[in-house]
């Protein structure tokens, strides 16, 4: 079940009337429900997925509980360690095993000796959302680990922090110091925070049906085309990057709207996922407002532990890399992935190193409709840049990358790169999407104030229009980029 | 809670009336359309003896026009460049169920010799022929049924019976590689740019390996309402600038069960292994297609003792 199908706009009126009318007269109730629902939503994916997911919840309460109990720090080290261990050799059994494998038998070959890794690799599929409830399970244990939180006792609460279904999938990435207090404490039903929760739902879904399966369309057209010999001049593949960088960041931000949208309608507030990257000045911004809730997690869990940026220069730089290139490999087991990562961590660092990284905190051209030529500029080469890293992220492997962005470059770079007649019709949804990003960049997300003010039958056209592009629009539906990871 | 539901009831009701005003949006795609074949079927205006179905090889390689000419049979052509069995065999049940077509005497379904019954990346059921003409229930049905649209929210909304395609508000036009004859052929006269002109002496195999259950099963089907309604079926392989593949006629049989006639080219033909005569390495150009549909004149003559 996916947030744009028919069955989820039928689960969660259902799961809605429940919890506010059949089970709102306890916590425990409402909570009880919203797992059962939670564990409905995974087990349409694959049923057996639920064994995976439920193994790691009672992984994560148990060894959570005992490192609480443990009388000394060595026994609390040891369940501390076989926490990390087991969920992260779940992650890496599923995810990375057969990576390793191919790469080391593709290494091995390379010096000439037969090494067959057909022989080694698992034949499993990758259970949807295993990087999320994992890095859900991993911050509870590490947050107790160092005392920043008590052990959840209750089960039922518990399994709900890590299988709550609006972010099981894909996050936003939650922390138990953020999620478990709420799960406590009792939910009174708000009209204004449940209409903008639907005002959210509403976006995210234009963003992901509308923009990012319309730019899907191209973009696939064009990372295809150039592998199977079709001759696109370098401005279409120019395009085809283009597209792929809307595609990925409205299909993206637009599930994470969906999903603190759909979690608003039930008094819980999620982590904010995205802060309008694509109006970023500079790279350490981007990062600043992309994928909040994984970079935080990095930051948090993995860069602080680290060091930081506290010591030397060779430690920044070091430490940037790890950051950066354990994100790239969160995405997937493939270099293109650990490319992008380490291509990201090159434009990270000499802003790092001349201490600019911190520059541009606030949001651009605030309290203004216009940014200044070098606001303009700082948004224009970040953008490019960002695109560039997309190819890597988008491509089959590095030879399709390599190949892709040789063609991009040719002589044919600024070539008439004749679209489609639809795809213009995308690309006027993408600027029409852009434009209210701008307008309601100063918000949580873009709809947030965006027509408030109108006279009321207006701004219901207004909404009534999203909808009738959402309805057009909506093909047969596709899975979000993200549920892959 | 009461205040929202209200309101959600309300903007609800208010987004319903919307979606009827473009009920005029849905109606105006078929005066659109400059091919007007699967309208004249869904309007009843199948007139022809000789009806021929089949792909883009159907397309250009058969001049339904050289029936009329040598025969003096009526003749016309339904083949879709890109459309695969299963569209053909919609194509075929529709003209039999819509009330005011002629039942055809003889069917020629000219197949593709590598991809009739395995999966094709060109090949498909032409759903974005039939976006044009949703005001028909029929074609909405079939979409249903075939799981592009769900049931109760296409009954619904008349938004969900569209897609893009219908709000291009463009009056279509005959490009250089799609003019259709008033005979509904679509011969080429020209070559493709990217056409290396050497003739593939490669002998490639059949093999059941990847057949699509779908496929095997729309042919079938075909087949039967050939035979259901006492229709004669000539199933046609076209050239390609190479050799036939090998196993590939039998295996046709075999599908044919019994029902109907194959009819192979003359491979001795010279012209068959000339670059000149064709568009690209799967498909005639006109100077080939005449030569190729005379072949199967003179075959329908001979079968039909004319």
């Amino acid at each position: 079940m996916i947030f744009n199908s028919l069955e989820f706009a039928l689960f969660l009126p259902l799961i809605f009337v429940l919890y506010w009318f059949i089970a709102k007269k306890s916590t425990a109730y409402q909570n009880i429900l919203l797992l059962a629902a939670s564990l409905y939503f995974y087990g349409c994916w694959n049923w057996k997925f639920l064994f995976l997911l439920s193994f790691s919840t009672f992984l994560g309460y148990f060894t959570g509980l005992q490192i609480e109990k443990a009388g000394t720090r060595s026994v609390k080290r040891f369940w501390f360690w076989l926490s990390i261990i087991l969920n992260v050799g779940f992650l890496g059994l599923f995810k990375y095993y057969n990576f390793f494998v191919d790469s080391f038998a593709s290494l091995m070959n390379g010096f000439g000796l037969n090494v067959d890794p057909d022989s080694w690799t698992l034949n499993v599929i990758l259970p949807v959302g295993i990087s999320f409830y994992t890095f859900h399970v991993l911050s509870y244990v590490i947050d107790i680990y160092y005392d920043r939180i008590k052990s959840e006792k209750n089960i039922v609460d518990f399994g709900l922090f890590v299988a709550y279904f609006p972010l099981l999938v894909a996050g936003p990435i939650e922390r138990a110091t953020h999620l478990l207090p709420q799960l406590k404490k009792e939910r009174v039903f708000d009209y204004s925070k449940s209409v903008d929760a639907l005002r959210q739902i509403l976006w995210g879904l234009f963003k992901k049906v509308v923009v990012a399966d319309g730019c899907a369309e191209w973009a696939n057209m064009y990372f295809n085309g150039s592998f199977e010999g079709e001759v696109f001049p370098g401005s279409a593949l120019f395009m085809g990057a283009i597209f792929f960088t809307f595609q990925i960041y409205c299909d993206f931000s637009g599930y994470s709207d969906i999903a603190l949208g759909t979690s608003r309608l039930f008094g819980i507030e999620l982590l904010r996922n995205f802060a309008f990257p694509y109006f970023s000045r500079d790279i350490a911004e981007f990062w600043r407002r992309w994928h909040i809730s994984l970079t935080t997690w990095f930051r948090d869990y993995l860069y602080i532990p680290l060091g930081g940026s506290k010591g030397g220069t060779s430690m920044k730089i070091r430490n940037t890399f790890i950051i950066f290139l354990v994100s790239g490999f969160w995405h997937g087991a493939n270099w293109t992935f650990i490319v992008w990562g380490a291509l990201n961590a090159f434009y990270f660092l000499p802003l790092m190193l001349l201490n600019l990284n911190r520059n541009n905190l606030e949001i651009v051209a605030q309290g203004r409709i216009f940014p200044s030529f070098r606001e303009m500029f700082g948004m224009v080469s970040t953008f490019l840049m960002a695109v560039f890293g997309w190819i890597f992220f988008r491509a089959n492997d590095m030879n399709h990358a390599i190949n892709y962005i040789k063609g991009m470059f040719s002589g044919s770079l600024f070539k008439a790169p004749h679209l489609p007649e639809l795809a213009s019709l995308t690309l006027f949804f993408v600027a029409f999407c852009m434009i209210v990003e701008w307008f309601g960049r100063e918000n949580k997300y873009a709809l947030e104030s965006f027509g408030l003010k109108w006279f009321t039958p207006l701004r219901w056209l207004f909404y009534a229009f999203l909808v009738v592009c959402i309805i057009v629009l909506s093909g047969k539906e596709q899975e979000f980029i993200y549920f892959q990871f | 809670m009461k205040k929202f539901l209200i309101r959600l009831a309300i903007f609800t009701v208010f987004f319903f009336l919307v979606d009827k005003l473009f009920i005029f949006v849905r109606n105006a795609g078929p005066a659109l359309e400059v091919d007007r074949r699967l309208e004249m079927i869904l309007e009843g205006q199948i007139n022809a003896d000789v009806l021929v179905f089949g792909s883009s090889r159907g397309a250009r390689s058969v001049i339904a026009q050289r029936f009329i000419d040598s025969l003096g049979v009526s003749a016309y052509s339904l083949a879709y460049p890109g459309s695969d069995v299963t569209f053909h065999e919609y194509l075929l049940r529709q003209t039999l169920e819509v009330k005011g077509n002629k039942k055809p005497k003889t069917v020629i379904l000219v197949v593709d010799d590598s991809d009739e019954l395995k999966p094709s990346k060109s090949l498909k059921f032409r759903f974005d022929r039939m976006y044009p003409l949703v005001k028909y229930k029929s074609v909405r049905d079939e979409m249903v049924k075939r799981k592009e649209k769900k049931p109760i929210i296409t009954e619904l909304l008349v938004l969900h019976q569209m897609n893009k395609s219908n709000f291009l508000f463009k009056q279509r036009k005959f490009t250089k590689n799609d003019s259709i004859m008033p005979c509904g052929s679509m011969p080429i006269s020209h070559q493709k740019k990217t056409f290396d002109k050497k003739y593939n002496t490669e002998i490639y195999n059949y093999t059941r390996e990847d057949e699509l259950i779908q496929k095997i099963k729309a042919f079938r089907t075909f087949k039967d309402h050939c035979k259901d309604n006492n229709i004669q079926l000539i199933v046609a392989i076209p050239p390609n600038f190479r050799k036939v593949t090998v196993g590939f006629v039998p295996r046709l049989k075999q599908v044919m069960e019994g029902y109907g006639t194959v009819f192979m080219y003359d491979e001795s033909r010279p012209e068959y292994s000339n670059s000149d005569f064709f568009f690209d390495n799967t498909h005639l150009q006109k100077v080939g297609s005449e030569i190729y549909t005379m072949e199967l004149v003179h075959y329908y003559r001979e079968l039909n003792k004319l």
